[in-house]
């Protein structure tokens, strides 16, 4: 009862701070929007460790952080590893391969409009299906390392990420191509010095999105049929040993690669399209 | 015509490249059953016998087709063969978590976008909560609810769906609510509108159109939550249980069939959505 | 929760003279495997004893160990490494009846691959199901003293899928396969026996338990719910001598109950006669000597034992006893 009791009072007490800061000026600074996601964190946290302890949830079925921290503490070797496995080797070898094979077919087709037509409303709808339900097909045939697992996200991120690419590149205005074409710009000065960098903006929102896709196809691929190492793996095979603090330590550890994922593409972004206006301080 | 051509052009290469995959792949089988017999075949033996593989590597669309038809009209469409009865659980599934996605995302925006202390909050960690792997929470989805009782198989289906779908609304909604310029908003203001007017008339009317352009998207996230939530989650009813099944037992065929039914279910929900979108802009006289 | 749990419990046996309820959660998705529960419900033993039993299938992500500590189900059919490993973390399960005598559990190798003996395991890839069923397995490699860690003259271990395509595709030398189940997807997909080996754990001296019915140790105390226990084994291991007795009808009755719909008649038919040779020779009493068999198993050296000493109190005739009268 202590422990619900606290964690409630922890969670009010921490909802004034928050109001207050946002209230105050330092809302309004990077600082204060810090502390604010930060500390609702933490009381999210406390919050699930009252819970657990004050309902006496046994660790089998979910175990507090306090239980979850030291598992991520003592297994950092395990954690690596099964991390190099997904991650760099299934899933970004599989986004980058994806996403090199979108743009290069995005540029292919850009000169036929014809094709452009025809692929736009296919990508358009293979883009909304479930995809996943290829992960068993994918590992028959690629094996059961992490070849598979790249191939499931290549699929993935795949259609996504062309059709933006093919957006990108019709999103210029007339104006601006006739002003490329009064310069007598040849077709590829114009699609490098005015069309690519306008598309730009269209391209990394694709990235974005299929940065989770990616993460998302690499673990489940891993549920058909993996070596003994892998988050998808671990994660399977710990909640047949209810080792369920294993499990979310991997969920952690998924969460921290997919968030620093995101924020490496949104870094690039700002970075390449600093000229558009959703980059405006 | 001129619209489907260019679609029908590429639709036909993609067959025609899905036959050439499905002799390449399904070929070795032949060559080595061919070998553990001690007999050799030629390359227009080994052709039709790569076309009627009961376990094929890849199946070829005809037989895909095939299998669907048997699917969808072989039987009546209660019994528990009939991919209509499990894209009718699937369908239900998509609905419930289209819905809470909806209702969650909606409330969140309200929520954030009348106190600033929750967009401060809330606003980075629902960002964060899309870059976790679903798969990866799925089990713990499972346990959780069924620990607290839950006993309906729907119920953790339909928060897996709606884990995906609330985000597109969110973000959309935040947008769609914070469209009213400075000057409307001052208008309402001169005339004594409170905050409760001030949305109903201003705020929620700006913001449909951004609603329902996020549609499309919460409906396809919802249908993907759907089926990777029935894939591992006790393989009882609905498409993505059938492929786990098909994949177990080795019926290829059962699985690619339930494939292209969830691809035929994910069609059809976007085409609906897509009308629904269309009506609700021509009723707020948007351009048609 | 413990508390909320028990007055569940009292509430629903506050119903009194109508039916009792119990919840039964399989290992697997429906299949011939556990016929015997399915033919003891549509045949009415259950009935007859007064008892409204919900059979609950099971699937890759559930875990019936799980589910029980979770409150789920009043008795789950679990393997038993897995019921060992999960009273070593402290979910005290105990087995109060064994319908499977012998274990089913086998590798199966392609002949091409020159494996005759176990020995020749070594430097090859062996495919594993995990999900609390690698135990044997590990058990057994560590009998062998060939290192499952991918090390040179150790094997490697594969995750397998739920199926035999890794055999098929020739991704793995042997894959783990059931003799009612997996073996004959193997046949099916053209492959003559002769082109295959085997190697039965039962065979190989390091069977361990499989199939058994599992309840949480404190429930037993409870007089009603062990009563209530009592007719359930009862009633279920009359389905279970009636399904090897008629083996066609009972895999028709488990047709019948398949959600999915995606099972085929031959698959069950087929996977019941096999299950008959299992479930034979056990009238559902655990016997002590296949269970230190199975604990010695577990136990025995290598560099990672499934339980780390021998338990206690992890199975009981106190049932049994009673409903084999």
């Amino acid at each position: 009862m202590i422990w619900l009791l606290g964690a409630v009072l922890f969670w009010l007490a921490a909802w004034a701070v928050n109001a207050r800061i946002a209230a105050s000026p330092l809302g309004q600074r990077q600082a204060g929007r810090l502390m604010v996601a930060g500390l609702f964190g933490i009381t999210v946290l406390v919050l699930w460790e009252g819970l657990v302890r004050g309902f006496g949830v046994p660790a089998v079925i979910l175990p507090g952080p306090s239980i979850i921290g030291p598992t991520i503490a003592g297994n950092l070797g395990t954690l690596w590893a099964d991390f190099v496995q997904t991650v760099i080797k299934g899933a970004l070898s599989g986004f980058a391969i994806g996403a090199v094979a979108a743009f290069v077919t995005a540029i292919a087709i850009d000169r036929s409009p014809f094709l452009q037509k025809g692929l736009l409303p296919i990508g358009n709808f293979v883009s909304a299906l479930p995809i996943v339900g290829l992960a068993p097909v994918l590992v028959m045939w690629f094996g059961f390392d992490w070849q598979s697992k790249a191939a499931v996200v290549v699929v993935m991120v795949f259609f996504p990420l062309l059709v933006n690419m093919v957006a990108g590149l019709q999103a210029t205005d007339r104006l601006s191509r006739d002003l490329m074409a009064t310069w007598s710009a040849s077709y590829w000065q114009a699609l490098f010095k005015l069309r690519l960098p306008a598309a730009m903006p269209f391209a990394f929102n694709g990235l974005k999105i299929a940065a989770t896709l990616a993460l998302i196809g690499a673990i489940v691929a891993e549920f058909f049929g993996s070596p003994i190492v892998g988050m998808g793996f671990r994660i399977s095979t710990e909640v047949g040993r209810l080792g369920l603090d294993m499990v979310w330590a991997e969920i952690a550890v998924a969460a921290l690669a997919g968030s620093a994922l995101y924020g490496v593409i949104a870094l690039i972004e700002s970075w390449v399209t600093f000229w558009h206006p959703s980059q405006r301080k | 015509m001129t619209r489907a051509l260019p679609v029908l052009t590429v639709l036909m290469l993609i067959v025609a490249l899905w036959y050439a995959g499905a002799v390449w792949l399904n070929s070795t089988w032949v060559y080595d059953q061919a070998q553990r017999v001690g007999t050799s075949v030629t390359l227009a033996e080994v052709i039709p016998q790569t076309m009627t593989q009961t376990r094929p590597l890849l199946p070829p669309p005809h037989q895909v087709a095939a299998e669907l038809w048997k699917g969808v009209a072989g039987q009546k469409v209660t019994s528990k063969r009939s991919l209509v009865y499990h894209g009718y659980v699937t369908f239900r599934g998509t609905m419930m978590g289209f819905a809470l996605g909806i209702v969650l995302g909606v409330g969140l925006a309200m929520a954030i976008v009348r106190y600033r202390v929750m967009e401060l909050s809330v606003m980075p960690w629902a960002i964060i909560s899309q870059t976790i792997p679903i798969v990866a929470l799925a089990p713990m989805i499972l346990t959780v609810s069924n620990q607290i009782g839950v006993e309906n198989r729907e119920i953790p289906k339909a928060i897996i769906a709606a884990y995906l779908s609330f985000f597109p609304v969110l973000v959309s909604m935040v947008k769609g609510l914070r469209a009213p310029d400075a000057m409307q908003l001052d208008l309402l203001c001169t005339y004594g509108a409170s905050d409760a007017q001030t949305f109903r008339k201003l705020r929620l009317p700006a913001s449909m159109p951004y609603f329902f352009a996020s549609l499309k998207v919460v409906v396809a996230a919802a249908l993907i939550g759907t089926i990777v939530g029935e894939l591992p989650t006790g393989a009882i009813e609905g498409l993505g249980a059938r492929m786990l099944i098909g994949s177990q037992f080795g019926e290829p065929l059962i699985m690619w069939a339930a494939l292209f039914a969830a691809a035929i279910l994910a069609g059809g929900l976007i085409l609906l959505v897509g009308l629904i979108e269309r009506l609700a802009r021509a009723r707020m006289g948007a351009p048609a | 929760m413990k508390k909320l749990l028990s007055a569940a419990v009292f509430a629903a046996l506050g119903t009194g003279a109508q039916a009792q309820d119990v919840t039964l959660q399989l290992k697997w998705v429906t299949q011939a495997q556990f016929a015997g529960y399915y033919v003891a419900a549509a045949k009415g033993f259950y009935e007859e004893e007064g008892l409204n039993v919900t059979i609950k299938p099971g699937g890759p992500d559930i875990a019936p160990t799980q589910v029980i500590a979770g409150g789920g189900a009043d008795v789950i059919v679990e393997w038993m490494p897995a019921a060992l490993a999960a009273r070593e973390k402290g979910l005290p399960l105990v087995n109060i009846a064994q319908p499977f005598k012998s274990s089913g559990m086998m590798l199966t190798c392609l002949k091409e691959t020159g494996i005759t003996a176990p020995a020749d395991f070594a430097d090859k890839t062996l495919g594993v199901w995990f999900y609390g069923n690698e135990y044997p397995f590990l058990s057994w490699m560590s009998q062998l003293n060939l290192k499952t860690d991918g090390s040179a003259g150790g094997v490697t271990v594969l995750k397998q899928g739920f199926n035999v395509d890794p055999l098929l595709q020739k991704q793995a030398a042997c894959i783990s396969t059931m003799t009612y189940n997996e073996y004959w997807q193997v046949i099916d997909a053209g492959i003559a026996e002769a082109d295959l080996v085997t190697f039965k754990y039962q065979d190989q001296g390091v069977a361990t338990m499989e199939d058994g019915l599992y309840v949480l140790e404190d429930s037993l105390k409870d007089q009603a719910f062990e009563d209530k226990m009592v007719k359930f084994v009862r009633a279920s291991m009359k389905g279970w001598k009636y399904a090897e007795a008629n083996a066609d009808e009972a895999a028709m009755i488990v047709l019948e109950n398949d959600e999915t719909g995606a099972q085929t008649e031959t698959h069950q038919k087929r996977m019941m006669s096999e299950v008959a040779k299992l479930t034979a020779g056990s009238n559902g009493a655990l016997d002590p000597a296949d269970y230190d068999r199975t604990v010695a198993s577990l136990l025995s050296p290598g560099s990672d034992p499934v339980i780390s000493k021998a338990p206690e109190g992890a199975w009981t005739h106190q049932i049994t006893d009673k409903a084999l009268q």
